[in-house]
């Protein structure tokens, strides 16, 4: 039996870190085959290797038993191969037909054969029963519409392998439903598919085979007997370490309530969300992609309005809006730091003293000598590299940029942080100054809400975790002993919610 | 309802609108004459309009349309004084003018990376600098001359009532239309200007196409140039100054969003329309130039902010729609 | 990063060099006509209208917004003036009301930008062109389309053709405009919001930064300068005429493009800005003696503005190009 796809010995560096280091990944004809791994364990590098966007540092790619050298994304098209992008690369303003067959229009005499194509779109529709139309505009549809589009242009073109990357995130239960028979309509259609998914329970009901990555090597393959959920997460996050790495300090705080959020609800993107941060408290949110952790996140700071519920901060209601928030003491850390977090262009201190401008001047001048002297102390007190407060942030490595983030709030008398993904991209000796300095402010009675989906980090610096899935609170972990299974089990939604204080 | 058809609608609802509003205030509106003046008058910015809107839909904007009018019209008045070139020559001459100054700009944009606007800006000045090098002057002072080709003249004439250029209007926009919405280059118009990245991953060459829409647009100046001294049988060195406003504010009113992406030709004609029956019915109240300037900037200033309020409002209505359907199915999923 | 500081080194004094050597080129070129006294004061003239121009017009630009409407702001607001004091009988309390009018309403302008930018999304070209038509209308409107001199009396014809210490007055107001705007700049949190704003608004917003006021209140400054330089330039010219500023934008952007300014927001200063129209106004003026008349002017500009913001954009397009690795190489050439 010859496979469709063998990657033999891939290896991968950026910039001296192996990313990937020899793997070894066959995906046969006709199966649907799941990659999984823990964030960072080397499954987006080796799609992107597969798809032409990386080229690869070692290593051999066998197609249908040929050896071949995928150099960009057209050489992976041509072999067949489509990728289904989490964010969608679709043309809003045009309809699903012309998305579908873009690049690829039928002509007669120059015209558009806008009959065969619709035909065509049509047919593939009705094969696979997908509900929708092929004159619609594609902006009128739902993501989960849109998504199936996408797959829909995939097979038009007749792709024999097709890769999912986290499809569910942002679908409901019951578009998921339907996602699945559509996966399992490919299979039999003698379609290919890598499914790469955190969500363990639709891995175990799709997937024929599951390649298991961690740290970048290759930890198993298991056939459809052998996966097992709570095996899969052992393999995934490697028995001694999730053992080391069990939460020690989970505890209830004593100290007064700062803030409570009671039943916040945001239509189609999270509902019933309530908690409560105590004084001196770091509170970790865990939650798979789309689970709305960031959403709720913004929403409680101001950036984004929301339907229903109660937010209240020291016993008060809270404002809807930034400036005042900032003003009772919030901090936040954004998730997407580059877009959202700096201005490349200024320097560090002027980035730092965008927030602290109530304190650095006074009737509308600026204080210089305090700003600097502000600017200088922050790079000084976060170690920020290289030593200087006058180089624009966006000259710097993504750990310092963080810490230039971090440092606009620090100045101040926090009494709230949010700070969503903290040590997102950033190394090992940043990770943990960031960390330390998480700790500090809690010891100084600053609540900090940590959104994150790393479980190291999770367990590390939280003394409590919420889990949230699918845009509501799962469950809570608030006291014992909790190791990285406990909450990838409750992420990925092994666990039922039987026995939970909700429902 | 498309969006798209919803937007068509309220097109054609604000000119039915003016219309109704001048015809019911005055008497002289709605006579033969004066509609087949307003239809005349529409397409010369008609024509350029539709250029114009292939620019916008790919994201982008044309300033200097105008001035290149200008160039192109004072290149064949030039022509044709000093060196009394046949009619045909002309035609020729003009088009291919225009076309090599939309060309100019599809360059700068393209392949210097300069932002649309401040590209066909800078072209403006020089455009309109070149009309000066191509004026006709008698000891050193500039002056005009009567443009003698009758063939050219011809040009502004009229046959069996209908004026020659509305019909190329009516030809161009129709051969537009076509283009925009029935070739795989139409299609790819849109692609570019509403995700130029997708676009790019589906193999769509964006820079060809946004440069080819520049070209377009130099070559309907060119053809838009001829009608023009046609018409008016002279050329004076402020021809189509401020024309690519009025154009942009016809292609703005007829549903095209600068975001790219949206509109088509139909629309944009409906706006030419309703810019001259604007400027029309404005001149009845006999009001003194610079009030007709005056209100006709305001009911356009209103159209441009009404054009970005419901832009607006559609995208929150869509999205909005969007979340309760995934709320819907979120409630009944998870029972 | 070391390159850059070198660069920016280099650049800084670069400036300077640019204008010795072309002031000594025109001085060679001309003897005895570039470097006269009364030529240097003709340029230092033109000059300051344009600098006081900047130093407003400056505030958009660096939020990554445009305003094209300021050569139409001047001339009303200076036609507003002038009409004020002529209508009081050229008194005291004429000047200040019409000064303090013609200010007002370049504001005023200016907060209708600034309110259509922020709240509908207007893109600021379009409106600022749009509203342009407008305000030359009311200039026209003001003047009745005439030239209305105003010779008297001696504290407004100061503000245009006095001098102080053997200065002209206007320079005085061009370098205390400057000053102001630069202490705003770089002293006030106001300056700091406008830098911070023009390179990453959302950022800014989640920081607490009040985004919309401070574009308002940019367009305001724009609005303001405008209406100032108006004024001061129908003090100097005696008069006011609708047309007194025509060309003024075009000028404005040129300097400030070729000051370093960035279209795209966040970079520039008000010393490069006003460096920038001394040197377009020093070319202008050389162009003139060696007697290229002004009409051709905008070839120049053309290139001088596409050359500055392609470079601009190259550099930008080369460092981001290096951030995102090899994707776009490899896409470049496949398409």
């Amino acid at each position: 039996m010859s496979a469709l796809l063998e990657m033999k010995g891939i290896v991968k560096r950026f910039n001296d870190t192996a990313v990937l280091r020899k793997v070894d990944f066959s995906v046969e004809a006709g199966e649907v085959h799941a990659l999984m791994g823990e964030n960072g364990a080397g499954k987006s590098t080796l799609i992107k290797i597969l798809t032409g966007i990386y080229p690869k540092d070692g290593g051999e790619i066998f197609w249908n038993g040929q050896k071949v050298e995928i150099n960009n994304r057209n050489d992976a098209f041509r072999l067949g191969i489509s990728v289904i992008y989490q964010e969608l690369s679709l043309i809003p303003t045009l309809t699903v037909m012309q998305n579908v067959m873009l690049g690829r229009e039928e002509t007669r005499a120059g015209i558009i054969n806008a009959k065969t194509m619709r035909k065509r779109v049509k047919d593939l529709i009705s094969k696979y029963g997908f509900g929708i139309k092929p004159d619609a505009t594609v902006e009128t549809l739902t993501i989960a519409q849109r998504q199936t589009v996408e797959i829909l242009k995939a097979l038009s073109e007749e792709s024999k392998m097709i890769i999912m990357d986290e499809p569910t995130a942002s679908l409901s239960t019951k578009e998921s439903d339907a996602l699945f028979k559509i996966v399992e309509q490919l299979r039999d259609d003698g379609v290919s598919v890598i499914y790469i998914s955190h969500r363990l329970e639709e891995v175990y009901r799709l997937s024929d085979r599951l390649t298991v990555l961690r740290d970048g090597v290759r930890e198993a393959v298991l056939t459809k007997e052998q996966i097992i959920p709570a095996d899969v997460v052992r393999l995934m996050i490697g028995k001694e370490l999730s053992e080391s790495t069990a939460s020690q300090n989970l505890r209830k705080s004593d100290a007064p309530v700062r803030l409570k959020v009671e039943n916040l609800t945001r239509k189609g993107i999270f509902k019933n969300i309530s908690f409560e941060v105590h004084e001196g408290e770091i509170i970790g949110v865990a939650g798979l992609v789309g689970a709305g952790r960031t959403e709720v996140m913004r929403c409680i700071y101001g950036a984004d309005p929301y339907d229903s519920g109660k937010i209240e901060f020291e016993g008060e209601a809270l404002p809807r809006r930034i400036v005042a928030n900032i003003k009772k003491g919030f901090g936040f850390v954004p998730e997407d730091r580059r877009n959202q977090g700096f201005t490349p262009l200024l320097s560090i201190e002027k980035n730092v003293a965008l927030t602290n401008y109530d304190t650095l001047a006074s009737g509308g001048i600026v204080k210089a000598k305090k700003e600097r002297k502000l600017g200088n102390e922050m790079v000084e007190r976060l170690n920020i590299k290289p030593n200087n407060s006058q180089i624009p942030v966006g000259n710097l490595s993504g750990g310092n940029q963080q810490k230039a983030v971090l440092a606009k709030w620090l100045s101040r008398d926090l009494k709230i942080l949010i700070i969503d993904e903290p040590t997102a991209g950033i190394d090992i000796g940043a990770k943990d100054e960031i960390y330390r300095i998480l700790e500090e402010l809690a010891a100084n009675g600053t609540s900090v809400i940590m959104v994150s989906s790393d479980l190291q980090e999770l367990l590390r610096v939280s003394q409590r975790i919420i889990v949230m899935r699918k845009g509501e609170i799962f469950t809570e972990f608030s006291d014992g002993r909790v190791t990285q299974e406990d909450i990838l089990m409750a992420e990925s939604g092994i666990l039922t919610k039987e026995g939970q204080e909700h429902e | 309802m498309r969006q798209e058809n919803m937007r068509r609608i309220i097109s054609v609802a604000s000119l039915v609108i003016i219309m109704l509003i001048f015809g019911l205030t005055s008497d002289s509106f709605f006579t033969a004459d004066n509609i087949l003046n307003i239809l005349r008058d529409c397409a010369v910015y008609g024509i350029i309009a539709i250029g114009v809107t292939f620019v916008i839909i790919t994201a982008g904007i044309d300033l200097s349309t105008g001035a290149i009018v200008g160039v192109t019209g004072m290149l064949c008045a030039n022509l044709l004084y000093y060196y009394n070139l046949s009619a045909g020559l002309i035609v020729l001459i003009s088009i291919l003018t225009g076309t090599i100054c939309g060309m100019l700009n599809g360059f700068i944009v393209v392949k210097l990376r300069v932002p649309e606007f401040i590209a066909t800006l800078s072209t403006q000045y020089l455009f309109r600098s070149m009309v000066f090098v191509f004026t006709i002057r008698e000891m050193g002072v500039i002056t005009n001359k009567r443009i003698e080709n009758p063939a050219i003249l011809l040009l502004g004439g009229r046959i069996n009532g209908i004026y020659l250029v509305t019909m190329a209007f009516v030809l161009l926009a129709v051969i537009g239309q076509i283009i925009l919405k029935k070739t795989k280059f139409g299609t790819y118009i849109y692609a570019a200007g509403a995700n130029r990245k997708s676009a790019e991953l589906s193999g769509i060459n964006t820079d060809k196409v946004r440069w080819a829409a520049f070209i377009i647009t130099g070559f309907l100046c060119g053809i838009a140039a001829l009608f023009q001294i046609g018409r008016v049988g002279s050329v004076t060195t402020d021809l189509g100054n401020g024309w690519e406003f009025d154009v942009i504010a016809a292609v703005v009113i007829g549903g095209c969003a600068f975001s790219g992406g949206r509109g088509d030709v139909f629309g944009s004609t409906v706006g030419a329309i309703f810019m001259a029956v604007l400027q029309n019915g404005i001149l009845k109240y006999n009001l003194p130039t610079a009030a007709q300037l005056v209100v006709k900037g305001i009911v356009i200033v209103l159209m441009i902010v009404f054009d970005a309020v419901y832009n607006n409002m559609m995208q929150k209505r869509i999205q909005q729609k969007a979340r309760e359907e995934d709320a819907a199915e979120m409630a009944g999923g998870e029972a | 990063m070391n390159k850059d500081k070198i660069k920016k080194m280099l650049g800084r004094s670069q400036r300077l060099w640019i204008l010795v050597v072309i002031m000594l080129a025109l001085t060679l070129l001309q003897p005895g006509v570039f470097l006269t006294v009364s030529n240097i004061r003709s340029i230092l003239l033109s000059i300051s209208i344009y600098g006081i121009m900047v130093c407003g017009t400056i505030f958009p630009i660096l939020l990554g917004g445009i305003d094209l409407s300021v050569g139409a702001v001047a001339a009303a607001a200076g036609a507003f003036a002038v009409t004020r004091i002529v209508a009081d009988d050229y008194s005291t309390t004429g000047v200040i009301i019409g000064v303090a009018g013609g200010l007002a309403l370049g504001c005023i302008v200016g907060l209708v930008h600034g309110l259509i930018v922020t709240q509908f999304g207007v893109p600021a070209f379009l409106i600022t062109l749009a509203t342009q038509n407008i305000v030359y209308g009311i200039a026209q409107i003001l003047t009745g389309n005439n030239v209305i001199p105003c010779m008297k009396p001696e504290s407004f014809a100061f503000l245009g053709g006095g001098r102080l210490l053997g200065i002209p007055f206007s320079i005085w107001i061009m370098a205390f405009m400057a000053v102001i705007s630069y202490l705003i700049l770089t002293r006030t949190v106001l300056g700091r919001d406008v830098y911070a704003v023009g390179g990453n608004p959302e950022a800014c917003r989640l920081s607490g930064v009040r985004s919309r006021l401070v574009t308002i209140i940019a367009y305001v400054a724009s609005g303001f300068t405008a209406a100032l330089a108006g004024i001061v330039l129908a003090s100097m010219n005696r008069q006011a005429i609708a047309k007194a500023a025509q060309g003024y934008d075009n000028f404005v952007l040129t300097a400030l493009v070729v000051g370093g300014a960035s279209l795209m927001g966040g970079e520039g200063s008000v010393a490069a800005a006003i460096w920038g129209a001394f040197l377009v106004g020093v070319v202008q003026n050389g162009l003139r003696l060696m007697g290229i008349a002004s009409d051709y002017h905008g070839i120049f500009k053309c290139i001088v503005v596409v050359a500055a913001v392609a470079l601009d954009a190259h550099v930008r397009y080369k460092k981001s190009g290096l951030k995102k690795g090899g994707f776009f190489k490899k896409k470049a050439k496949v398409s």
